[in-house]
């Protein structure tokens, strides 16, 4: 195997693709978050903004980029949740958390769960916005009306209730994913990561929060 | 049979020299046509294997424990003595050679010690570069303490884990050779017999503990590395599996057992907390370089320590000896803290204890520094005891720990039978009557790196060994014999376990032939332990399977080999009618309670030869000549 | 007090298992853990039956022979503490306990509570050592080290290859076990000329024995008995990328 398929594929190098793949969704995400606050500043803010992230000729390969990262990541963790349940083939009867210093949570539990609700979120996001209705605005110069497909959707209550659960597996997701991203890439400082893991768990709140708090907003006022 | 301790000729410093440039080679071409059996892999052991890998050999090492990096060396806390003398404080090889021969009460052999004190610096140098993280000062150089009793700070450490470092050192080694093809490792088996072909070692059988096959090994040499024989006490600070088995069957197979009485009590042991008890674990006595001993002046003081006032403290080792105070050896130590319990004031509940208090030092260093320096002994009796420490002044007491005596080796560290080397704790040759605090660490590796690599060479390079299999005779005697005896062990049915027994024969050693002994007791020692070996073959039980993982019968094979050695071991501390060193006859004493050696009568190395079971050893001399050394009665006053 | 225990049978490594009861009427709160199976084994033996097979050797926390799990938990509910040294005071009377194995695909079952750990000895051949002969070292005190380093890297070599961190991660993984072994040399001067070899060689030896990947749970670090903190796992990572992506060798 060559140099770089042998680091890419074992546990080691499994775990930093999965870690920086995480990471850099991780800055999208605080992205995307911003992004969508500008709603609060009204539909026209958030349309141009929209517009100029599309008419931009790079929109191309950092979608591409995007895509890719996260396909690696999916595919990466899958990978990976096989392989470990295969090194015990045989369960325990009983087994507890160990308490104490350890940092298991329900979150990183769920690690691999949360992930596939995310999948099947992402899709239906993308395709319920990214490729849905291309309403144009009535102002000149008419851009995509984005604003007005996002009232449309998040006035129904189900579509309401879906985003603010996968908003908040978002962040279930974040709350173990980002520090853990910064130990496999082997990131550690002796007062840093300690820093680092409280921050962690307060971003994924936020951007859970955040993302969550949207539709209920829009739901409630527009 | 004439003992010949083949010493080198010539001044006491030009020996080992002299010796190594007289000593025959093997070319490094021919070496991987030898084999060498290694059994055991502690410290002497495993340093052996990977310094004789290294050199070419083909090497088969063998371990009781599941890897070879859990042999007991692994336990040793307090450190590693060696004459660098990198505190400027007077410390030299001559000083250090000096030192042990006084401290083994001068019944060791001047030379074999000597070599000690010279290798000793090797060994550092060697450890630091494997990686071993010694203590070091803040400005990155070695940092040393002093240790049990001596006047300069030559020991090394790693925290209170020494032994386990070096151990991880000498394995790392070793499996480094393993990964090279050089020495292939046997975990999980035990040695049961030695085969001698033609008067030479020339392999092993050894039971396979997980599939209980009997297996055969064939070598040009066999080198034991099996440690002492603590054990036979039942309670002691070794580990439960350390036995005297490889070193029984090799003594009955007719290799010389030297000075079986020479056993060391450390004095700092947590005290026993019940009949349950399986093991006594070890405070390491670096702590008494900060603590102070102390037991109340009124027997039967019950109160607890910090109610007793200053003026109702007996601090009995400060008074005693005002030089050495809380560090004299670990034999007087020892014996003055059992001689305060029995005037009725121990501590404890038990009253067999006596405080070890470091609140003076807490006190004039503070909490972080003692935390620094014994912090994972303070944890150690906190997790066993369920007292903290920090607050309430330790209980210890004595308890058995080291085995001086052990099988005779010469200056090649060759027993009585040609091509059987014996190594570390096992063989009985340096330590005298009485090891000193961070010896034995030294001696062990001393051993593995530095000695059996030129002396076993010699021995191969210069004896003829004719072609060996494991389908000769004497292979196939051996087998059966062990078979034999294995199925004799399962076939009692009786209904004593193997450990109610084993306790049975420690108690009888630790009453009789322990901290101080008398003609009286030996002989009711001599006369029980026979009753005990019988009633083991009429009424132990040993359930469960022979082809299978029986740790029970493990143990009883172990129990039945402890039964015929102790007597062996009382039969040695009946015949030496003095004190010397870690053995106290009562009868011999000076005025004011100290060991009275005599030297004219028992200047020599008992080396008895087994002639059969139950029937008395003959009893071989080896007298010790000091030409280096003045002979004194040791006094720590 | 009164102990109710659970405890894995399995008569050999290719032998089906089962959990069989047993009650330990009599427990003294200064025993330790094993002390009371070896209670419970004595009245066993004296039946005439198999006693418990359960790995212990030094019984002071230090060789790393003992281990299985109570109620869940390796080496049990005492934070920094193995099996042997675990103290029944810490126990009430009633208590139901459930004894398991270490379970691992790198470590087979050989015979009830005891497992086959030779995997990690293995990892070890793969690099876990400095490639020095002896006979050839230079005086001790030729290379300085700081003393804070050499407390780093002693923190890191308390390691003592029990297996409980294997026994704790939901994924077996050895990650602890390696990168303890890996930071320890690395951290010294010692260790520099085979750094990089010996992290490569080291994570592999580990993925090929069967274990799995490190999840950062940091399980390992509250089961291990000598309280090895997960940073050597981060540190054996980097060690490993920069191996391998920056190694010209």
């Amino acid at each position: 195997m060559s140099t770089f398929r042998r680091v890419f594929s074992s546990s080691v190098g499994t775990k930093l693709l999965i870690g920086l793949t995480g990471l850099a969704m991780f800055v999208y995400l605080i992205l995307h978050l911003i992004g969508n606050a500008l709603i609060f500043a009204g539909p026209d803010t958030f349309n141009h903004y929209s517009h100029a992230l599309i008419s931009n000729p790079l929109i191309i390969p950092i979608e591409t980029g995007l895509l890719l990262i996260f396909l690696l990541h999916v595919y990466k963790t899958i990978v990976n949740y096989f392989s470990n349940q295969s090194a015990r083939p045989t369960g325990y009867a009983e087994k507890k958390f160990a308490g104490h210093t350890s940092r298991k949570s329900v979150a990183s539990s769920t690690m691999i769960f949360s992930g596939l609700v995310l999948l099947l979120f992402v899709v239906i996001h993308v395709k319920q916005f990214k490729y849905g209705a291309w309403y144009l605005t009535t102002t000149a110069p008419s851009v995509r009306d984005l604003a007005r497909l996002e009232f449309e959707v998040f006035r129904q209550p189900l579509w309401v209730a879906f985003y603010a659960l996968c908003t908040i597996v978002v962040g279930l997701h974040l709350r173990h994913g980002i520090a853990s991203g910064f130990q496999s890439i082997g990131f550690d400082h002796p007062v840093y990561t300690r820093r680092l893991t409280v921050t962690g768990v307060v971003l994924a709140i936020i951007i859970g929060g955040g993302l969550a708090f949207i539709p209920v907003w829009v739901y409630f006022t527009q | 049979m004439a003992l010949d301790p083949k010493v080198p000729g010539g001044p006491l410093a030009e020996k080992w020299d002299r010796h190594r440039f007289e000593s025959k080679l093997v070319n490094p071409a021919n070496r991987r046509k030898y084999t060498i059996i290694i059994v055991g892999t502690g410290l002497a052991g495993a340093s052996a294997a990977s310094s004789l890998g290294e050199l070419g050999y083909n090497v088969l090492s063998f371990c009781i424990q599941d890897s070879p990096r859990r042999a007991h060396s692994i336990a040793a806390q307090g450190g590693i003595n060696a004459a660098k003398n990198y505190q400027n404080d007077g410390d030299s090889i001559q000083r250090l050679f000096y030192d042990t021969v006084k401290g083994g009460d001068y019944r060791s052999r001047e030379a074999n010690v000597y070599r000690l004190a010279q290798v000793s610096v090797n060994i550092i140098d060697q450890c630091v570069a494997q990686g071993v993280p010694f203590a070091r000062e803040y400005g990155g150089l070695l940092d040393n303490r002093s240790f049990g009793g001596a006047q300069v700070s030559r020991t090394f450490y790693a925290r209170g884990q020494t032994g386990q470092q070096l151990l991880l050192g000498a394995y790392q080694s070793m499996m480094r050779q393993v990964a090279k093809g050089t020495v292939v490792a046997f975990p999980n088996r035990e040695m049961l017999d030695l085969v001698v072909i033609n008067g030479q070692a020339r392999g092993i059988v050894c039971r396979n503990l997980i599939t209980g096959e009997i297996e055969r090994y064939a070598a040009h040499a066999v080198l034991l590395c099996t440690g002492g024989y603590g054990t036979a006490y039942y309670l002691s600070t070794n580990a439960l599996n350390s036995n005297v088995t490889a070193a029984w069957r090799a003594h009955k197979r007719g290799a010389f057992f030297g000075n079986p009485c020479y056993t060391q009590i450390h004095p700092t042991c947590i005290p026993v907390s019940g009949p349950h008890q399986s093991k006594l674990t070890l405070m390491s006595e670096s702590l008494r370089n900060d603590g102070r001993v102390w037991v109340p002046k009124n027997p039967g003081d019950k109160r607890s320590p910090e109610q007793i006032p200053e003026s109702q403290r007996d601090y009995y080792l400060e008074r005693r000896y005002p030089t050495f105070g809380n560090l004299v050896p670990r034999d007087v130590a020892s014996r003055n803290a059992k001689g305060v319990c029995d005037e009725g004031r121990g501590v404890g509940e038990s009253g067999l204890a006596v405080y070890l208090d470091l609140s003076d030092a807490i006190n004039r260093l503070g909490v972080e520094v003692i935390k620094g320096r014994y912090g994972n002994l303070f944890d150690m009796y906190a997790k066993i005891t369920g007292e903290d420490p920090y607050k309430v002044p330790m209980r210890i007491y004595p308890a058995i720990h080291y085995t001086m005596g052990g099988l005779w080796v010469d200056y090649n560290l060759m027993s009585t039978i040609p091509g059987l080397h014996v190594l570390g704790e096992a063989n009985f040759s340096d330590h005298g009557a009485n090891r000193l605090g961070a010896s034995a660490l030294m001696q062990g590796l001393a051993d593995g790196y530095f000695v059996i690599p030129y002396t076993v060479t010699a021995y191969l390079g210069g004896t003829t060994l004719p072609a060996v299999t494991t389908d000769h005779d004497a292979f196939k005697e051996a087998e059966a014999a062990v078979q034999q005896r294995i199925d004799r062990l399962l076939a009692v049915g009786g209904g004593k376990t193997p450990r109610q027994l084993h306790r049975e024969l420690g108690a009888v050693l630790w009453d009789d032939v322990g901290m101080a002994r008398n003609d009286a007791g030996l002989r009711r020692a001599l006369a029980r332990i026979p009753q005990i070996r019988e009633e083991f073959w009429k009424n132990v039980s040993v359930p469960g399977p022979k082809n299978n993982l029986n740790k029970n019968l493990e143990y009883a094979g172990r129990v039945a080999d402890h039964l015929e050695f102790a007597e062996l071991l009382t039969l040695d501390a009946l015949h030496r009618t003095e004190s010397c060193g870690g053995h106290f006859r009562e009868e011999s004493q000076t005025p004011d309670g100290e060991a009275l050696r005599k030297d004219d009568e028992f200047g020599y190395v008992a080396a008895w030869e087994f002639q059969g079971v139950g029937k008395a050893p003959a009893l071989h001399k080896e007298p010790l000549t000091f030409e280096n050394v003045k002979l004194t009665q040791r006094s720590y006053k | 007090m009164r102990i109710n225990l659970k405890i894995w049978r399995q008569s050999g490594p290719d032998k089906p298992g089962r959990f069989v009861e047993y009650t330990a009427p009599d427990v003294s709160p200064d025993m330790s853990f094993l002390e009371m199976l070896d209670v419970i084994n004595e009245e066993l033996i004296v039946k005439g039956e198999d006693p418990i097979a359960f790995d212990s050797d030094c019984r002071e926390g230090i060789c790393g022979t003992c281990g299985f799990l109570v109620s869940g938990v390796p080496h049990g509910p005492e934070p920094g503490t193995t099996v042997c040294q675990l103290h029944m005071r810490h126990f009430k009377d009633g208590d139901r306990l459930t004894l398991e194995p270490w379970r691992a695909k790198a470590f087979p079952v050989i015979k009830d509570l005891v497992v086959d750990r030779s995997a990690f000895d293995r990892i070890i051949q793969a690099g876990g050592y400095t490639s020095v002969n002896v006979g050839g070292a230079q005086d001790a005190n030729a290379i300085l080290i700081p003393g804070t380093l050499a407390e780093k890297a002693m923190d890191s070599a308390a390691c003592i290859g029990c297996g409980a961190c294997v026994a704790a991660c939901k994924n077996a993984s050895a990650a602890l076990f390696t990168s303890a072994k890996i930071s320890h040399l690395a951290l010294l001067p010692q260790g520099q000329i085979e750094r990089r070899a010996r992290a490569i060689a080291m994570v592999e030896r580990h993925d090929d024995e069967g274990f799995g990947s490190c999840s950062n749970e940091g399980e390992c670090e509250a089961v291990c008995p000598k309280e090895i903190p997960i940073t050597n796992i981060a540190r054996m990572n980097r060690e490993y990328f920069r191996a391998m992506l920056i190694s010209r060798d």
